[in-house]
């Protein structure tokens, strides 16, 4: 098959010329293989009398061969050089050839007359279309020729019925190769869109290799370790850094479950829960610290969502947090020993000023027992600024706790008058209070911190007022909550210094700690404090009117059991 | 009744302006400076009328002190009890046990005030 192929074959790009040989190519092979089979029985059937060779014997043995040779040779023409010339010459010899095989008589006007037909039909497709009209007109001329040569009138039927036959081929030949064209366009417009798909699909495969290569030369350089868990929190992905920081072969977290991890012993039996809680309730983004092999890593979480807002799974970062863990608990055990030991001294440097001022060794004169006061007064100064960097440092480490118990509102307030009545009045100010009527007598609270929260906003009211009042009311706004309200006639706080009083370290204006004293940890204690009791804090102010802060803190009635509580 | 208080308190000058209180309202004062100190002290000398107990201290924490006056040594069952402590979370935690618990910086007037109600009347 694939031997009859390549003889076939020829050599051009366009289609039709291309169709046009091959089918050339094919009459001609069967025309060889029908005159070699004319030879092989003309021969047997001289060999059965070989003597008696007539002379028609002759011709066409002679005729046969000349017509193999011219075969031969056409079919060299169509396979090397041109389809149209070989067509032309294949034509032209049938043409010749009919004129030969029968009598003059019988091709003009007999049983050879349709012979002149075979030429018009292959004309219209070895040639074109309307090559099949030469033809009509060659055949035509022909047996006019023939018809005169031996005197009869030519067969002018016949001449109409060659041009009709010219007809019928033209338009069917016509048809096929429009037809043709247009299946051959079709062919195109299709080759020309799989062409595109097909590079647009390379394309967009290339793009998706590049963004994953990336995603994984990122995700591979960094430091942090990362795995990605999917909605059954098979392990996905995971970066080097994880084999390094969990001190285990990557094999043992890909496509591994997360719970399988969670039994590993390099965790801590203390970090199951954490790591648990996480798988076993999908919590939200979320950020905690585990010990695993002697090192604190935090771990942070984040659901991952695909496009249709569908949960897809979760990212998981873990970063070594050994060095900063102890770092922080190496500054809260400083701080913890710094005040402690600076707290003795100052306590009875106030011991000794007081004995001063008290006279117990003999009698003092005005001026020794002011200095014992300014002694007094700046002790419990410093002493106080301790106390806020102890809580501040507590709060930062998440050490500082609220332990709830009964209280009742009103000592609240006495205890306030009675350390901050004469701070007040020193600067000229009254330290007036009130209770809302219908909050109960009695609630759940941290009476010590709460206390705190008061000292720290009237201190700093006081310190901010020059003349007037400053006003505490403890108030009940809603059926669940409770609040203290603390307002001053102060000189107020500038709006745009507003968002920022409650930082650390922080006083309007920058210089203001100069004038005022203090390291600004006030306030951001007390709004830390309210945070830790789930309350809130709000500021009202009015530059040269006042301030007024607003605590609001849930109620919890006093009948309920005493419980305490850490945040961290 | 004896008027004898016993100041446990390992810093020298706070143990000196405590006494000079306690003195300057007619108590006799003992001081001692130590955690294991005070544990022999209070096993076998004159029981105190009144303790003045710091808890933090060397060798044997003001805790277990504690502990001691209340369950071991029968013979402190009148002695009243007040803890200084520098950490009021700690105050809180041992409140129930004691009568009265001062959280530093203690005040000299303080203590004289507080300890000049508790002391017995004279007969």
């Amino acid at each position: 098959m694939n031997y009859l192929n390549s003889i076939l074959t020829v050599p051009t790009l366009d289609p039709d010329d291309a169709r046009r040989r091959r089918v050339l190519n094919i009459l001609l092979l069967g025309t060889l293989v029908a005159s070699i089979f004319g030879l092989i029985a003309v021969v047997i059937d001289n060999i059965t009398d070989p003597k008696v060779i007539s002379s028609e014997t002759q011709v066409l043995l002679g005729g046969i061969i000349v017509f193999t040779v011219g075969v031969f040779g056409i079919y060299q023409v169509n396979r090397r050089l041109s389809g149209r010339w070989a067509a032309l010459l294949f034509l032209l010899l049938l043409t010749v050839i009919f004129i030969f095989t029968d009598s003059t008589e019988q091709l003009v006007n007999g049983r050879s007359l349709f012979l002149f037909t075979i030429p018009i039909v292959i004309a219209s497709m070895l040639l074109s279309p309307g090559a099949s009209f030469i033809f009509a007109a060659l055949g035509s001329v022909i047996i006019i020729v023939l018809a005169l040569s031996i005197r009869i009138f030519p067969n002018a039927p016949a001449i109409i019925g060659f041009f009709l036959v010219a007809l019928a081929s033209w338009l069917s030949a016509r048809t096929l190769e429009q037809t043709l064209a247009e299946l051959r366009n079709i062919n195109a417009n299709l080759d020309q869109v799989v062409t595109e798909r097909t590079q647009a699909l390379a394309e967009s495969l290339e793009r998706e290799r590049v963004e994953a290569g990336r995603n994984q030369a990122i995700l591979n350089s960094i430091a942090d370790g990362v795995i990605v868990f999917d909605r059954k929190w098979d392990a996905t992905m995971a970066n080097p850094a994880v084999r390094g920081m969990l001190e285990i072969p990557l094999e043992l977290i890909l496509n591994r479950n997360f719970r399988e991890l969670i039994e590993h012993p390099k965790l801590a039996p203390r970090s199951r829960g954490l790591l648990s809680a996480m798988v076993e309730h999908d919590t939200q983004p979320i950020g905690f610290r585990i010990e695993w092999a002697g090192k604190t890593l935090s771990v942070s979480a984040a659901q991952v969502y695909n496009n249709r807002s569908e949960n897809i799974g979760t990212v998981t970062v873990f970063r070594d947090f050994t060095r900063e863990a102890e770092v922080e608990k190496l500054k809260s055990t400083f701080v913890a020993i710094v005040s402690h030991e600076l707290r003795t001294p100052l306590n009875a440097i106030l011991g000794y000023a007081e004995m001063f001022k008290e006279a117990i060794y003999g009698p003092m004169n005005d001026k020794q027992v002011n200095m014992a006061d300014r002694i007094m007064k700046n002790t419990q100064r410093l002493l106080g600024l301790i106390n806020d960097l102890l809580d501040q440092a507590q709060m930062e480490a998440g050490k500082l706790t609220i332990k709830m118990a009964p209280l009742r509102p009103a000592e609240l307030l006495e205890n306030l008058h009675s350390v901050m009545d004469k701070t007040a009045s020193d600067k000229g100010l009254r330290l007036t209070s009130e209770i809302d009527d219908n909050l109960p007598e009695s609630l759940n609270g941290d009476v010590s911190r709460l206390q705190q929260i008061l000292v720290n906003l009237v201190n700093n009211a006081v310190k901010f007022t020059y003349k007037g009042s400053v006003h505490v009311k403890l108030i009940f706004p809603y059926q669940d909550r409770w609040g203290i309200e603390v307002s001053d006639t102060g000189r107020g706080i500038p709006a745009s210094e507003i968002p920022y009083i409650f930082d650390t370290f922080r006083q309007v204006e920058g210089t203001a700690t100069r004038v005022h004293g203090g390291f600004g940890l006030g306030l951001s204690i007390v709004k830390q404090l309210v945070n830790l009791m789930n309350g809130e804090i709000k500021v009202q102010s009015e530059v040269d009117a006042g301030t007024t802060f607003i605590i609001t803190l849930p109620l919890v009635a006093s009948e309920a059991t005493q419980k305490d509580w850490t945040i961290s | 009744m004896s008027t004898l208080a016993l100041i446990i308190e390992d810093d020298e000058d706070l143990a000196n302006i405590f006494a000079e209180a306690l003195r300057g309202i007619g108590f006799e004062v003992e001081h001692v400076a130590d955690g294991k100190m005070a544990q022999e002290r209070l096993k076998n000398g004159t029981p105190p009328f009144l303790v003045l107990l710091d808890m933090h201290l060397p060798h044997v924490s003001g805790g277990e002190i504690l502990t001691n006056i209340i369950k071991k040594e029968k013979h402190l069952a009148k002695t009243m009890v007040i803890i200084t402590t520098a950490d009021a979370r700690m105050g809180e935690t041992y409140g129930d046990m004691v009568d009265f618990v001062m959280v530093k910086p203690i005040s000299f007037v303080q203590l004289r005030d507080l300890t000049s109600r508790l002391k017995p009347t004279e007969e």
